[in-house]
């Protein structure tokens, strides 16, 4: 790309969930993430493409919206960036407005507005081959004649679906003079009635036909809609997915541990011994290799993630669970959000730009952390194998059960949150739900693919990256001071990180946790799953001799009670370990006083049920 | 003087450890400070002509990514090559 030229500035633009993100994903080459629901995207997003006649393009990816005239943060993002308001962003060049081919009349009022503004448009009809498959007639040469911009048909989620647009855009052939800035006119009730019949004109004109309806969609929806039926389905789904974590996950978790004991007994034994030996055998391999044997287990989460976004089934959810939520004070639109944070809080923190009512939004942001993000996991995960039995209860796992009951207390705790905010709350409307449901379809592998295959990027970025930076550092604060001559205990007792962990365990204490653990929560501070790992580090540290690359989970089921187990699970169900999620609350808040807040109440709440816990279950076991 | 020698290993482990806490301290630090700090370098580097190349490959991706929001754990903030011409 020629570095003297501004490439062209183009913005896509179009109502939610109609495939503008799959659209920049293929004219870009990114992988942002899409889904089948509204409200993926809250924020623009650019990226570039080249182009052969060397200026190139720069993309940009904005929030979806109905209209030009917002009711939330992230339409508005879309309206000041159309009308170049943002200081670092100008106003695009060109305007592509994807419409949804299967529902053109709701795209096609976007698409009127956006005309209007004056800015040079490119209508994309993308879904065609589906509109095609439902029998919807769009004649889009007419579409165009009557609009007075070129309509081109895209298939975003297919190889190639987009190089009509492509072709179009390099063409040129959209290019119109602009004597005037582009402004916003008002609304009147008037103007909304001749949009409409400007729309109903162009939709005569292009011989638009409304699509087939699936009877299977409709008697679907009749089950899974049920305020009955419909929450067991739900249960059922979500039972299904936390069994198959620790049941499918078993064999390759234990052939990933297999691997590391060996490769640390390798490294012991044809190293020479000293400290590099040390780090690489109890730092690295003990560390970071104690959090890779989770990978089975996130992948696994994540497939039905991935598979219920991408069927369409979430925000049937959403209205199933609104009037639960409602009935806690949370608007209907919390929903996505809060799913959001099952993968990590910041995502469902940034999509609460989506929700009109400052106090909703601020409840909303305030409960997210209380969702269990998939960084939990590998704590979960550990925990659970270690000192729940894998043994069946009727058809079921226990070990299952038990990691379906802690993502429970999370939702349930979140709600009980929500609750006690609303008690604070001056004012008490509730804002109703308003969701468009999208069409049931089968997720498209090589989304689940590529979408699997992102998740073990990150995880493995985050193993290699992260993760092992902080253990190695680790290793060193647990070695050094080394012991002083005669020591008898082990050698990191008289170490920095020993000492500082003995000082940490009188404030631990009466909630069960050892020095080791307090040692651990330290750095598991960065990210909760490096307190895995610090643990890995940490009874490596502690063993002698053969015992320096044993695994963790043995060593953990026989020198902690079930109390102080339980107590530590208690602990990350509240506890809001993780510096990048306050850091991000900072920013959407624009203040320090909630991020303050909230890290005192989910402290005060994670001491607290861990007080309860360990003494509830040490007196009954 | 091989791996056996005490000092190596030491020279060694010391150079692995400072790499390893300078990256927690990059990695850990608050974006608006990281991104500063990264346009501080930027702007060091277009005055030295020798540094274009690098600049242009390594510092404005990561630019870009500093200059947007959240953390290793989602692909928010994607900052990937232009496709080439056709």
């Amino acid at each position: 790309m020629d570095a003297t030229v501004t490439p062209l500035r183009i913005a896509l633009v179009g109502v939610p969930n109609c495939g503008k993100t799959a659209l920049f994903n293929r004219l870009t080459g990114s992988r942002q993430k899409v889904a089948n629901y509204p409200g993926v995207t809250v924020e623009r997003r650019e990226g570039e493409r080249a182009t052969p006649d060397g200026r190139g393009m720069r993309v940009l990816d904005l929030p979806g919206t109905y209209s030009l005239n917002p009711t939330t943060l992230d339409e508005a993002i879309t309206r000041d960036v159309l009308l170049g308001r943002l200081a670092d962003t100008p106003a695009p060049e060109l305007v592509v407005c994807v419409v949804d081919a299967v529902h053109l009349p709701i795209g096609l009022r976007l698409a009127l507005e956006v005309k209007r503004l004056g800015l040079p448009m490119v209508l994309a009809l993308n879904r065609m081959d589906v509109a095609r498959r439902r029998s919807v007639h769009i004649d889009a040469a007419k579409l165009s004649a009557e609009l007075g911009v070129p309509v081109v048909a895209t298939i975003a989620v297919k190889r190639g679906g987009a190089d009509a647009l492509v072709e179009v855009i390099e063409a040129g052939t959209w290019i119109a003079p602009r004597a005037f800035a582009p402004a916003l006119r008002e609304h009147g009730a008037e103007d909304a009635e001749q949009m409409q019949r400007d729309m109903r004109a162009l939709l005569a004109a292009a011989g638009y036909s409304p699509p087939r309806e699936n009877p299977w969609s409709g008697r679907i929806d009749a089950l899974l809609l049920h305020p009955v039926a419909g929450l067991a389905v739900l249960l059922t789904v979500l039972f299904v997915m936390f069994q198959a974590v620790f049941s499918w996950a078993e064999a390759p978790m234990d052939g990933i541990e297999r691997a590391m004991n060996s490769l640390g007994g390798f490294t012991a034994a044809h190293m020479p011994a000293g400290p590099l030996a040390s780090l690489l055998v109890n730092g690295v391999i003990g560390g970071a290799g104690s959090v890779l044997v989770f990978l089975p287990q996130i992948v696994i989460l994540f497939f039905f993630i991935l598979a219920l976004e991408d069927s369409g089934y979430l925000p049937r959810a959403a209205y199933l669970l609104d009037r639960l939520m409602g009935s806690v004070g949370l608007s209907g639109r919390a929903f996505i959000p809060l799913l959001s944070s099952h993968a990590c809080a910041i995502p469902g923190i940034m999509a609460t730009r989506t929700i009109p009512n400052w106090r909703d939004r601020l409840t909303t942001i305030m409960i997210a952390p209380l969702m269990t993000c998939s960084a939990r996991l590998p704590v979960y995960g550990l925990l659970i194998a270690a000192l729940i039995p894998a043994r069946s209860v009727g058809p079921f796992n226990l070990q299952g059960l038990v990691l379906f009951t802690l993502y429970a207390a999370g939702i349930v705790s979140a709600l009980l949150v929500a609750f006690v905010m609303k008690q604070f709350a001056r004012e008490r409307q509730y804002s109703p739900l308003m969701l468009e449901l999208p069409d049931f379809q089968w997720p498209n592998a090589s989304n689940l693919v590529l979408g699997l295959w992102e998740r073990v990027k990150i995880f493995m970025s985050r193993v290699g990256g992260i993760i092992l930076a902080l253990m190695i550092v680790l290793w060193f604060l647990s070695s050094y001071p080394e012991p002083p001559p005669g020591a008898t205990g082990p050698a990191i007792q008289y170490s920095l990180a020993g000492r500082i962990g003995a000082l940490l365990e009188y404030v631990f204490a009466p909630i069960g946790f050892n020095w080791q653990i307090a040692i651990a929560l330290v750095p598991g501070l960065a990210a909760r799953e490096v307190a895995v790992a610090a643990l890995g580090t940490v009874y490596a540290m502690s063993a002698a001799g053969d015992d320096l690359s044993a695994a963790l989970e043995p060593v953990i089921s026989s020198t902690w009670s079930l109390a102080t187990g339980v107590s530590l699970l208690a602990w990350y169900v509240f506890a809001p370990q993780c510096l990048s999620t306050l850091a991000v609350v900072k920013r959407e808040t624009n203040s320090w006083r909630y991020p303050l807040i909230m890290a005192g109440y989910l402290f005060a709440l994670a001491y607290l049920a861990s007080f309860i816990t360990f003494r509830v279950v040490r007196a009954w076991a | 003087m091989g791996l056996d020698s005490g000092v190596l290993q030491d020279l060694v482990v010391a150079l692995i450890v400072f790499g390893a806490l300078s990256f927690s301290v990059w990695k850990l630090m608050p974006a608006r400070r990281r991104l500063r700090l990264l346009l501080a370098l930027d702007a060091w580097c277009a005055r030295h002509p020798s540094m274009t190349r690098w600049r242009e490959r390594w510092l404005k991706p990561r630019i870009a990514r500093a200059a947007g929001v959240g953390c290793d754990g989602c692909a928010a903030n994607d900052a990937r090559t232009p496709h080439r011409p056709r």
